[in-house]
């Protein structure tokens, strides 16, 4: 028993959160590629792909992990004035 | 505003190349954000203090304050250096962020939340948002 509780202490606390940045009227493209590569690091190209994506489609994950970082992460992007929310991936 | 209005240089620092009536717009813009921050009754405050967890009745109260810290102190920064001819990173990162919360806290304020209602936008509100938006074209083109 006291092993199955554990083991659902860890699944639950090890479960993913997402990070999401959702699509504006206003907001330069330009302005969010920049603010995904100063914020995660991630390539040109990827950035590119991920405010594509948000632009298409009215949002993207653009992280996942661990809920802590989530929520930092998507402070940073709220600090950038993207409009960015975290939600747990279920 | 004619003209880039910001340059990286090979030294790394940008160069601002706005005349003094567009840096007094430019300090309005940073004072605006500082006092938003600070006062629950500015317009601008609500779209400053949006929902970081939706699901959640109430977020992290330590998150919600280094969020408010960080635009403050962004702010700050930018408010600090509107006279400056050239700009370190971390101060043109300052004016962008600011420039752009200003830019979606505008549009936040006058319910601007589609392409629909920004297309029918008053022309002064519509003014504003293109004003800021020129700038962050050209500042985010130095990153």
């Amino acid at each position: 028993m006291r092993g199955d509780t554990d083991s659902d202490v860890q699944v639950l606390t090890k479960r993913a959160w997402k990070v999401i940045v959702w699509n504006d009227p206003v907001t330069p493209m330009s302005v969010v590629v920049v603010v995904f590569r100063r914020i995660f690091g991630y390539s040109n190209n990827k950035c590119t792909h991920l405010m594509l994506t948000v632009h298409h489609e009215g949002r993207a994950v653009v992280w996942s992990g661990q809920r802590e970082r989530a929520e930092e992460y998507c402070v940073k992007l709220q600090v950038a004035g993207l409009h960015s929310t975290v939600e747990r991936d279920d | 505003m004619v003209g880039k209005l910001f340059v990286r240089r090979r030294d790394a620092r940008v160069e601002v190349r706005v005349s003094d009536e567009g840096r007094q717009l430019l300090r309005d813009i940073f004072v605006r954000v500082v006092a938003a921050e600070r006062d629950p009754d500015h317009e601008w405050h609500a779209p400053l203090n949006g929902p970081i967890n939706p699901s959640s009745d109430d977020d992290d109260p330590l998150a919600t304050l280094k969020r408010q810290s960080d635009i403050a102190s962004n702010a700050e920064l930018s408010f600090m250096s509107v006279n400056e001819q050239f700009l370190n990173d971390g101060e043109a990162w300052a004016w962008l962020a600011t420039l752009q919360v200003a830019l979606r806290s505008t549009a936040l304020a006058h319910g601007v939340l589609s392409d629909e209602r920004l297309a029918t936008c008053e022309g002064s509100v519509l003014d504003e948002i293109h004003t800021l938006q020129r700038l962050l074209y050209d500042l985010a083109n130095c990153f």
